[in-house]
């Protein structure tokens, strides 16, 4: 590794430290009645601290973009922050329905903006690279494409007459990522990056807020840039957050707790139940590290870490 | 867990697994979902039996993955192990399903019509749903870019297999004949496996159609547990074919040691 000073550091025109803060001023970047995407899929990968910050200071009237989800939507839902989701699925696979979330849109309390996986993907694609839609021939012939037909169209191309589902863009204020390192200018490496959507998110979105497991030197990047995922200029908060995804996955340091979903999933039968879980093990906490302690603490970080590979 | 056997030496959920590997081959280029232990069973029973050259990209992201055995998920790395790849862009895999370089998917749904439609949106009306589920997810996509597709259930009734679907989530024949060919839309779904019986699709119609029955199943008990007419084969109805004793070895010993894809049975 090179120990040659950055010149962007050492001259000082970067303001560096800006973009590093705490989870409390992050989330504050997230004002009531946004559009809120959520990195990950299922359960690998979700910004879990971040989320968990905005049900500490009370959001309200989010739109929540999670193409696949359960749990980080499931707590926004419960907490009251949630007006809309927009999604393509969202469930515990097979621990069953996400409780809160399923008993919202049956009693209509928040509304459900529904596409496919791939539609949601083609809408933000528009949004990220200004087109006024992505074509595809994704959701033809179901009913998916009946539902929004302002925004995912059914049109017939004039040249060869085939059929095709026009997805207009779906712009995003805040995007938010967990990823395994950042350095203090805020370039970002996802180490290593997998399938989720998480650059769809963060391409359509006016802003980006990455908790990471961990900062590391900036000589770190210059070294590897090949492996970075994210430069500076697309990311306007960096969270330092070690097992910011708990409890979902961040591979390959850590899988998702079956046992905080199981555990989530029974407590949920009964609201006195569900109350008593959200206190103790949940909201109840202050810091993140009070929610790990909360959660099992040391005995739980052994169930859920990878072996080193 | 279904206790309706297939036999001494096999279960339904091994005669299910076997089966469905039995379609598989060399040209299979595969890749799964969430809750699809029967599916990757039969993936990687194919690819460790008759077709060694099979593709199956564990959860869409692993792929050629050799796990030793399967986790609780299978959207999660618990399948990972042994892979060559582990593929890092939504517009590779989505370019590789358009493309039909994946050309295998298996789906199953909370109700699935004749033609191999299915459901996996809401029980009732979609505006005041008496159930919401979890939504169809790439469904909708897949449905519509995968030409080899296979649907399995373990429950097979008349709940499941229901003449009008409460929504659409995924397409298979779409209204049947040539509708989904109409779409310009690769394909089709090729077979449908049950823990009664395996149903394939009249050629013309494109309707469901009895293949085979499932040991000690009965023509009256696949009736009865369908909520539309299903079509019969010209003759006898065969029964499904048994699973050789080698399949069975390698599915307990070294695919599903530790039995995950009972967890599709309730």
């Amino acid at each position: 590794m090179t120990t040659r000073q950055s010149p962007r550091l050492a001259d000082g025109k970067v303001k560096a430290m800006k973009k590093v803060m705490d989870i409390e001023r992050s989330a504050t970047l997230v004002p009531d009645g946004s559009t809120l995407a959520l990195g990950g899929l299922s359960m690998n990968s979700s910004p879990m601290a971040f989320v968990r910050e905005l049900i500490r200071q009370g959001k309200k009237n989010l739109t929540l973009v999670a193409i696949v989800n359960g749990m980080a939507v499931d707590w926004l839902v419960a907490a009251g922050c949630v007006s809309k989701v927009i999604s393509g699925l969202i469930s515990f696979e097979g621990m069953g329905l996400a409780p809160n979330f399923r008993h919202a849109i049956e009693s209509g309390t928040v509304s459900l903006e529904e596409y496919s996986e791939y539609l949601l993907i083609a809408r933000l694609r528009a949004a990220a690279t200004n087109l006024p839609f992505i074509p595809t021939k994704a959701g033809l012939g179901t009913d998916v494409i009946g539902l929004h037909p302002e925004t995912t169209r059914l049109e017939t191309d004039p040249v060869t007459g085939e059929a095709y589902v026009a997805c207009t863009p779906l712009a995003v204020d805040v995007a938010v990522v967990h990823a395994h390192a950042a350095d203090v200018l805020g370039n970002v490496r996802v180490d290593p990056k997998l399938l989720w959507m998480d650059n769809e998110i963060v391409n359509a979105a006016a802003k980006t807020i990455v908790t990471v497991e961990r900062i590391v030197p900036h000589d770190s990047f210059v070294a590897e840039p090949h492996r970075t995922t994210w430069p500076r200029f697309i990311t306007d908060a960096v969270v330092e957050t070690p097992w910011g995804a708990y409890p979902s996955s961040c591979f390959p340091l850590y899988g998702h707790d079956k046992a905080f979903f199981a555990a989530y999933s029974k407590a949920a039968r009964s609201p006195e139940s569900f109350q008593a879980f959200w206190n103790e093990r949940l909201a109840g906490p202050g810091t993140h590290d009070a929610f790990l302690q909360a959660n099992g603490g040391a005995q739980m970080v052994n169930r859920i870490r990878r072996p080193a590979t | 867990m279904n206790t309706a056997s297939a036999g001494a030496e096999c279960t339904i959920d091994e005669l299910m697994v076997v089966t469905l590997a039995r379609q598989f081959d060399n040209s299979t280029r595969a890749f799964n979902g969430a809750v699809s232990f029967i599916p990757v069973c039969a993936y990687l029973l194919a690819r460790k039996t008759h077709a060694p050259e099979l593709v199956w990209a564990a959860s869409s992201i692993a792929v050629d993955a050799d796990p030793a055995c399967l986790g609780e998920s299978t959207l999660s790395d618990s399948i990972w192990d042994g892979a060559v790849m582990l593929s890092n862009s939504p517009f590779d895999f989505w370019a590789w399903a358009q493309g039909m370089r994946y050309n295998t998917f298996a789906f199953r749904g909370a109700q699935i019509d004749r033609y191999g439609n299915v459901n996996n949106t809401v029980i009732g009306s979609y505006d005041n749903p008496k159930v919401r589920l979890p939504g169809g997810g790439g469904m909708a996509d897949l449905g519509c870019m995968i030409p080899d597709i296979y649907l399995w259930s373990t429950t097979h009734d008349p709940r499941i297999f229901v003449d009008q679907l409460d929504f659409r989530s995924g397409i298979g024949w779409g209204d049947g004949a040539d509708h989904r060919e109409s779409l310009g839309l690769p394909g089709g779904p090729k077979l449908c496996v049950t823990n009664l019986c395996v149903m394939d699709f009249h050629p013309e119609s494109k309707a469901m159609r009895l293949k085979s029955l499932h040991p000690g199943v009965t023509l009256e008990t696949v009736q009865e547990s369908t909520g539309f007419t299903i079509l019969l084969p010209e003759g006898d109805i065969p029964s499904t074919d048994p699973a050789t004793s080698e399949e069975l070895r390698i599915l307990r010993e070294e695919v599903d040691p530790t039995s995950m894809r009972l967890r599709e049975f309730p």
